[in-house]
């Protein structure tokens, strides 16, 4: 009982240095607060705008900034800022989902294919690196093609896409980790492959995995934003901010009425480079044996 | 060495036949009739019911599935693609014009940002913690969270629409000559777009390389033996750095590719990534299947030559 209690106190312990080892890292710590702050608008969407994003109010088309649109309205008369806060919810959550699905499924396969290795692991490897020679956008784009645009096709198709970096990163440290003594006693000791892979080869290897899906994540709102923009992404009908911007790319919107691709542009930016900043920040932290 | 290059284009084999096979399997898994895609429409024309089945036969498209695709391999290496099913031209013809100006953009765009990313990546390694390298880093997180299109957008707003220094987009004028002299106009803000996001990334691996070889013994040892920082950081740092950078290199040429084809819109510029936009917005599947076929055997090549050239390089890659 004691022994635990010892373990439990280790640990918190272990926590609190590497919180306050990111705590030290100004531009992380500000990066969590923009993405606190900008997912809080999200969510609170309906509290902070009366507008529908997908309304057309004919009557009131293309209104500069004012007290009663903030940042104005586009050419289909639909309130930008209320655009901006309904769009940055699906962006954020497509980028999330598919960075957590892509994740999920390379770090159960590099598990696979690093403890079990053998002709399976090699098999894992050897398609991982058929889909790195296709460059992963254009695969994603043919897929979305094939399949149709939808948001929930393009978090299978994200997903599908995204694993095998992960794969990579995980089973490397698989490799080196199972050769470490902490699991060979494990053997020794007659645990289960399954349970080692578990409870002491997974928790060693969360610091790449959680740092690779912040990346990701940051990564997929970047490609969900380029996808749409080129007509590829979601359907017009969803709001997202790579959407907004699609709507505005026709060269006399550029110039006419900046504020319509400026301020999802921005938002993606600053969304992307806040969620870069805590990546970094926690590579520092979980992985600092990495480049 | 001669060894090494054989070894690495034997095995390069098996996957070029695996990414043919896919995209077989792909095709045959698409409805219509693949003599559509396999003659050019001038060809079908006309041709009664009897004539198109003696087509068929000569093609091989009723032969069982594995010869059919030692028959289709065989048109691929004679440089016969098929022919688009909603347009009817060539593919070979569409890629023999638009690959070129693809490669002609991407390797500008490569040389450019290896070159930069090098020597900036480097700097800010060698005066780690300086103002240069906080400057150099933060722009880079910068540079790899700004979406290419959005600098497309900005620098055809900026030096096109309100400078009016360089057209907003397109290859080449009409009637002006076509050497690159002519034509630079039109590379200047696809390039630099496609090379931001490019140079950040490489920055960031070139620095954290570099920082990584000079901690290791063998430098500490370079200097108390007395030698220059500059050869120091030169010859002992970056020479042993630039092994992991190049592998990394390698490893992001089809991400470079993917920003091709965003670019190539935004910019309007008439090579392979538009025109697999629009093959994949009018349903044009072999077409896509093809040329993302060939553009995956490009990379492919290219990237096991960047591997041989990385082996001159560093003779330990041979041995491994």
């Amino acid at each position: 009982m004691n022994q635990k209690k010892t373990i439990r106190a280790a640990r918190r312990q272990i926590r609190m240095r590497k919180l306050r080892r990111f705590m030290r890292n100004r531009m992380a710590v500000a990066g969590v607060a923009v993405i606190l702050v900008i997912l809080l608008l999200c969510v609170l969407a309906p509290l902070l705008t009366p507008y529908d994003p997908i309304h057309m109010d004919m009557g009131s088309r293309n209104m500069p900034l004012s007290a009663v649109h903030p940042l104005g309205t586009d050419s289909m008369g639909r309130d930008l800022w209320s655009r901006m806060l309904y769009g940055g919810r699906i962006s954020i959550l497509i980028g999330v989902t598919g960075a957590l699905g892509a994740t999920v499924l390379g770090a159960v396969l590099g598990c696979g294919a690093g403890y079990l290795g053998g002709r399976a692991g090699a098999a894992i490897v050897y398609v991982s690196e058929l889909f790195m020679a296709f460059p992963q956008y254009l695969l994603v784009m043919i897929l979305v093609g094939v399949l149709g645009r939808s948001t929930a096709n393009l978090l299978v198709i994200f997903t599908f896409t995204g694993w095998p970096h992960m794969m990579r990163v995980v089973r490397t440290n698989v490799l080196s980790l199972r050769e470490e003594p902490y699991v060979e006693s494990c053997r020794v000791n007659g645990i289960g492959s399954l349970s080692i892979m578990l409870h002491h080869i997974l928790p060693n290897t969360m610091g790449p995995v959680i740092v690779n899906f912040t990346l990701k994540t940051a990564a997929y709102i970047l490609q969900e934003a380029s996808l749409s923009f080129l007509g590829m992404g979601v359907p017009d009908t969803v709001v997202t901010w790579g959407n907004i911007l699609n709507a505005a790319k026709r060269l006399d919107i550029i110039q006419s009425m900046p504020v319509l691709w400026i301020a999802p542009g921005l938002a993606i930016c600053l969304f992307v480079l806040s969620i870069n900043f805590l990546g970094d920040g926690l590579r520092d932290v979980l992985d600092p044996t990495s480049v | 060495m001669i060894r090494y290059i054989i070894r690495r284009v034997l095995a390069m084999i098996p996957k070029l036949l695996l990414i043919t096979m896919i995209v077989f399997a792909g095709l045959q898994l698409l409805p219509g009739d693949p003599i559509v895609r396999t003659f050019p429409p001038e060809q079908l024309a006309g041709l009664s019911e009897a004539q198109i089945e003696v087509l068929r036969d000569q093609a091989g498209l009723s032969d069982p599935l594995p010869l059919q695709y030692a028959k289709w391999i065989g048109r691929i290496l004679q440089g016969d693609l098929g022919y688009s099913v909603i347009s009817g031209s060539d593919i070979s013809q569409m890629l023999a014009t638009r690959l070129p100006y693809t490669m002609e953009l991407a390797g500008w765009a490569l040389v450019f940002s290896a070159v930069l990313g090098i020597l900036f990546g480097f700097t800010a390694a060698v005066k780690q913690n300086s103002v240069a390298d906080y400057t150099l880093t933060s722009l880079s997180v910068l540079g790899i969270s700004v979406p290419e299109f959005f600098f497309g957008i900005l620098f055809i707003l900026l030096f096109s629409m309100t400078l009016g220094w360089l057209p907003t987009g397109g290859r080449t004028t009409a009637g002006e000559s076509t050497d690159l002299w002519s034509r630079a106009k039109y590379l200047v803000m696809p390039v630099l777009c496609l090379s931001i996001s490019f140079l950040a990334t490489l920055t960031r691996y070139t620095r954290g390389c570099m920082l990584d070889v000079m901690n290791k013994d063998y430098i500490k040892t370079a200097r108390s033996k007395g030698l220059g920082e500059g050869e120091v950081n030169l010859k002992h740092g970056l020479r042993n750095a630039m092994s992991p950078v190049l592998t990394w290199l390698i490893f992001q040429l089809p991400s470079l590719v993917c920003g091709v084809v965003v670019i190539e819109t935004v910019f309007n510029y008439p090579a392979v990534g538009t025109m697999l936009l629009s093959a994949i917005n009018s349903a044009d599947m072999p077409t896509v299947m093809i040329t993302t076929m060939m553009i995956a055997v490009v990379t492919l090549i290219a990237s096991n030559l960047v591997d041989i050239v990385a082996a001159m390089m560093d003779p330990r890659i041979r041995l491994e």
